[in-house]
């Protein structure tokens, strides 16, 4: 143990106690210049780290003033103006006395009876009070005015007083269950230590190292402000003692990791999309020449919307565009899925079931050349488990220009794989992969230092069938990433769940790596 | 997507010879969209899943062996039983009857025999596996195609297509010991339990027959016992597919045909005479080839693959995925195997040519064209508010959209209030979309009460509320939620937030009183908000526009929901406030 580490306190204590002799609270207060709670603080400290031991315990009555004796000390005591009334205004009646001197008539008696045992007051034959042979002056009255007196400065330890005192002091002390009293009597413990041999050597090394104990803890304004800080000695704090915890603000991880996609994504020049949640088969399907009956379409399921079924109208001339290419291609040059298209079917709002939706109504209105992306909430009827959800983000977008091809659309999965999810070239690897409205389809997977490859995205270049009928005539590229993944890589997660997680407990602790 | 058993030894037979290493064969199947999810070397089976819905030819193992024979470079296979209709070959007594009545049953069917070896047990797992993968996957549950397998050598042709009265027809079905009427077989029998529903309600059934009266099957529910049931060691097979499009049962029979001829069975024609017109006639004789060519300029091909590809070069590669080509001048002409139909668009050739060739033969890279980058008004404004409610000591939470609906009415002291609501939901904890962020708030602080005081916790994220004058019924907003819980939250702690929030995003506000029943009486407010005057003058006559409300919440809210300390809350509508400061 360093003295260093000792508490201010503690020091003071050490500093205080003559070297061999016991001490007691009451010995140190004064020459330590702390109050008994201090002392006893201090005592405690050093008594647990073995530098102080106890010696003696000892039971102590002390006296102080209630608030009767507070005014008794101030107005006189009822004994002393009795007197001093009979003295001035001569032989009174009982009652009158009481009356001058809003005092309760058995007051009056009480005081009356001991004053005139002691022939300090008396009765004349008109049973008037009038001061007595002695002149008026009490011994007892005397004692318990110097008394009051006394322990206005304070209480005082039973055995500091004189025997005509305590006597007073026990006898006018308010008892147990007694309403009034001028006295309280307080018992406490008093209880004596010494150092130890340890709490010697601690002494002398607090000696030593000119520590006092009166070292200042904070600075304050007051010291800067009148420069007294230059006459103190500052506490050296316990540098490792544990800092209080703080409950900050802060951005969930999860959408902190989103929004880092999105900067990543628009730095590459990449502009913002966005829809509502509610769509209807013909947006989120239809227009991307998924057939309305078809295996690839049992495949899709989707939540359908309770009210109302169906939206009220689709817009044109899209529809009927749509509606074309399904039947015979329209002017694709494709030959179409060769059935007959029902827009009633089309209309069924349905809740979005992936991003792709935003990107096929994006292109109604899109720049060329232009690329466009967004982080979407989509929803699909799945059993909640560890990697699945109800609903979760898709991010996907798509790039529109005459350089669309092949050749650009695996340029930009290599620029995802490398500035999103931070592979190196050679751990980047391209899939022939199936899409419904995209042809020809690439799959990129990139090889994780622990995982090993996982899948990063999918993409491909949208069908005429899908791009026509919306007005687009240039090579469109149609791409999408698996953030999700990617996030709860990040944060080391593995349960899908948790990044949505309602515990709060669970979202302070979370830090993404 | 269809994941399918392909067993080794089956699988090393059709690819003559020994089953490739593991990481060849995964490169090869790549080439047909499909990926190893899992081995059994105990009894070598691969669980093998196939991505491409449009090639159902590749759902089985002998056409995943077809198409990895021709990618390493054998020739690719004749199928001459495959008629083209211009000259039908002779079928002799191979013919199946079509009942006038079925044109509005189960208008369509289409048959072949298949005579070779005894069945091995491999292969008869084979055959069951493509039936029902054909059948369920590719055929819409059996609505658009249903399959079955006979013992040919028992019928006595010709096979007769019925459209049989469902109560006074019996047979005993497959896997029963007693007869059962057709309509006893929809509410007895497991698969008419499953498929009946296909047919019931008509007023006649479909119903296969032979010459002889011996029951073949109840398409598309169950096969007979007596010539539907087959067994190893059975070496003549007749094969029928029936259902409401031609076509696709005629793609469909071409694929289970040229499987098992590459099974080393010889494929036998059937001829179907319909009573009534189908777009190829009415005597068909079956396998059939019914697809078009498919031509692309090469021009097409260079400008979506960024490079320029020789005729002979695109045919090899057209070739080596498994279609015949010619090259006419400056383009391609494609002719489809009979097991493939699509082919929609030039495009489908051209990524033919691109996996022909390996996508890694093609170097990445990167249009030159110049486009700038951009966040959505919505997301800059709703990063402006979560950073300020982070300076005002708020964690960020996000949550799910999908909720239940008790969590957003009745846990709310609101029922009544109007959702956009799932019309199938998978459980009753999602069924309906959130038209607000409180109840996730909420939920947040129940599962939160060990964790230490005060909580401050904030989303912003999007709600769904109804509107009738969206043609969708409803319209998609967002929301920025604070919620605070403690000893003594409350609504002077939440309005002071609210006004710092305000005061950062640009925006003057008021409140006015409320009554809404979320929220402790008195205690509950409407948050209006305007922007900026420009002047004293202005000041008086600006408009105050609604933006969402603060309140304490309600002791039978927190009840509902059993938290223990008191909450605050503010809801404000950003799309709303953000159009107020845009527009100022």
């Amino acid at each position: 143990m360093n003295v260093k580490q000792l508490h201010p306190l503690e020091v003071r204590v050490l500093r205080a106690a003559a070297a061999e002799a016991p001490f007691t609270a009451a010995d140190l207060m004064a020459a330590a210049g702390m109050n008994l709670g201090q002392c006893n603080q201090a005592f405690s400290w050093l008594e647990g780290k073995g530098l102080i031991a106890e010696r003696e315990r000892a039971q102590e009555v002390r006296y102080e003033l209630t608030e009767l004796g507070e005014q008794y000390r101030r107005d006189g005591l009822p004994e002393e103006r009795m007197v001093a009334l009979l003295r001035d205004a001569g032989p009174l009646p009982m009652p009158e006395i009481a009356a001058r001197l809003g005092l309760e008539q058995r007051d009056v008696g009480s005081a009356y009876g001991a004053l005139a045992r002691e022939g300090v007051l008396a009765m004349d034959g008109a049973r008037q009070v009038e001061v007595g042979a002695a002149g008026g002056e009490s011994a007892r009255v005397a004692t318990v005015r110097g008394l009051l007196d006394r322990l206005a400065g304070g209480a005082a330890a039973a055995d500091e007083l004189t025997e005509a005192e305590r006597e007073q002091a026990a006898a006018l002390s308010r008892k147990r269950g007694a309403a009034r009293g001028v006295f309280r009597a307080v018992e406490s413990e008093s209880v004596s230590y010494a150092l130890t041999e340890a709490g010697q050597e601690m002494r002398r090394a607090a000696a030593e190292a000119g520590l006092s104990g009166v070292e200042v803890g904070a600075l304050t304004p007051d010291m800067l402000a009148d420069g007294s800080w230059r006459g103190v000695q500052f506490r050296r704090y316990n540098v490792n003692s544990p800092p209080g915890r703080v409950l900050l603000g802060r951005h969930n991880p999860y959408t902190a990791y989103l929004d880092r996609v999105r900067d990543q994504l628009t730095a590459l020049g990449f502009e913002e999309f966005d829809g509502p949640l509610v769509e209807t088969n013909f947006w989120c399907l239809d227009a991307l020449f998924m057939p309305q009956f078809h295996a690839a379409r049992e495949e899709h399921d989707v939540y359908f919307i309770k009210e109302p079924r169906h939206a009220s109208r689709l817009p044109e001339p899209y529809l009927e565009r749509v509606a074309a290419t399904h039947a015979d291609g329209w002017q694709t040059g494709s030959r179409g899925w060769g059935y007959r298209f029902d827009p009633d079917f089309a209309r069924r709002t349905i809740l979005r079931s992936h991003g792709t939706v935003v990107s096929a109504k994006t292109l109604t209105r899109a720049k060329v050349p232009g690329k466009y992306f967004g982080i979407m909430r989509c929803f699909r009827p799945d059993d909640v488990d560890a990697s699945h959800l109800a609903d979760f983000y898709q991010t996907e977008g798509i790039v529109l220009g005459e350089q669309v091809n092949l050749k650009t659309l695996l340029g930009l999965l290599k620029l995802f794989a490398e500035e999103v999810a931070g592979a190196a070239s050679a751990d980047v690897r391209y899939e022939p992969a199936y899409f419904p409205f995209t042809e020809p389809s690439v799959e990129v997977f990139i090889r994780h230092p622990t995982v090993g490859w996982i899948e990063l995205g999918g993409s491909g270049i949208f069908r005429p069938e899908v791009t026509r009928p919306l007005g687009v005539d240039v090579p469109v590229l149609a791409w999408g990433l698996g953030i999700d993944r990617m996030a709860m890589m990040s944060l080391g997660i593995d349960d899908i769940r948790d990044l949505f997680s309602p515990d709060l407990d669970q979202v302070r602790r979370l830090v993404a790596h | 997507m269809p994941t399918i058993d392909v067993r080794d030894e089956l699988l090393a037979n059709l690819l003559g010879g020994a089953v490739p290493e593991a990481d060849e064969l995964e490169r090869l199947l790549s080439t047909a969209k499909a990926e190893v999810e899992g081995y059994d070397p105990a009894i070598g089976v691969r669980r093998v899943e196939l991505k491409d819905t449009s090639r159902p030819d590749l759902w089985t193992t002998p056409g995943l062996a077809r198409h990895l024979r021709c990618y390493r470079g054998d020739a690719l296979p004749d199928y001459p039983f495959v008629s083209t209709g211009a000259a039908p070959p002779d079928t002799g007594e191979r013919v199946v009857e079509v009942d006038p009545a079925l044109e509005k049953v189960r208008p369509c069917i289409a048959a072949f025999t298949a005579a070779g070896p005894p069945v091995s047990e491999a292969l008869l797992l084979e055959l069951i596996q493509a039936q029902e993968k054909l059948s369920d996957s590719y055929g819409q549950r059996r609505r658009a195609i249903a399959m079955g397998l006979y013992r040919a050598g028992a019928i006595e042709w010709p096979v007769h297509y019925r459209a049989a009265p469902p109560d006074t027809t019996r047979f005993v079905p497959l896997g029963f010991e007693q007869e059962l009427s057709l309509t006893e077989i929809l509410d007895q029998h497991p698969k008419g339990k499953e498929y009946g529903h296909i047919v019931r309600g008509q007023a006649a059934f479909p119903y296969l027959e032979d010459a002889a009266g011996a029951t073949l099957s109840f398409p598309p529910v169950i096969n007979s016992a007596g010539l539907g049931s087959v067994a190893v060691g059975d070496d003549y097979f007749f094969v029928e597919l029936t259902g409401p499009h031609l076509d696709i049962l005629l793609l469909v029979a071409s694929i289970a045909a040229c499987d098992l001829a590459d099974a080393g069975y010889t494929i036998e024609p059937v001829l179907i005479r319909y009573p009534y017109d189908t777009a190829h006639g009415r005597d068909v004789v079956t396998p059939r080839y019914f697809q078009a060519e498919t031509g692309i300029e090469l021009a097409g091909a260079e400008r979506l693959l960024g490079e320029q590809i020789a005729p002979e070069e695109g045919r090899r590669l057209v070739q080596r995925m498994g279609s015949r080509a010619r090259v006419e001048g400056s383009s391609l002409v494609v002719t489809p195997p009979p097991y493939r139909n699509d082919f929609l668009h030039a495009v489908d050739v051209v990524e033919e040519i691109a996996i022909g060739r390996g996508l890694g033969s093609f170097e990445p890279e990167l249009p030159d064209e110049f486009t700038a980058g951009s966040l959505t008004a919505s997301t800059r404004f709703s990063r402006a508010a979560r950073d300020v409610l982070v300076g005002l000591g708020y964690q960020e939470m996000i949550f799910n959209y999908l909720g239940a609906q008790r969590d957003f009415t009745e846990r709310m002291n609101a029922p009544g209030r109007m959702l956009v609501e799932v019309a199938n939901p998978m459980t009753e904890n999602y069924a309906v979309v959130r038209d607000s962020i409180i109840p996730c708030l909420l939920a947040a602080e129940m599962s939160s009460q060990n964790a230490a005081y005060p909580h401050h916790m904030f989303e912003v994220g999007k709600v769904a509320l109804r509107d009738d004058d969206d043609a969708t019924g409803s319209r998609t907003v967002d929301a920025c939620t604070l919620l605070v819980a403690d000893r003594a939250a409350g609504f002077n702690d939440a309005s002071a937030h609210l006004a710092a929030l305000l005061f950062y995003l640009g925006a003057e506000h008021r409140l006015v009183e409320l009554d809404d029943s979320r929220f402790i009486a008195g205690r509950a407010a409407g948050v209006e908000a305007s922007a900026p005057a420009a002047s004293a003058a202005e000041a008086g006559e600006r408009t105050w526009t609604p933006i969402g409300v603060l309140g304490e919440l309600h002791p039978a809210v927190l009840e509902q929901w059993s938290i223990g300390m008191p909450c605050a809350t503010v809801e404000l509508h950003l799309d709303t406030l953000r159009d107020i400061l845009h527009h100022a």
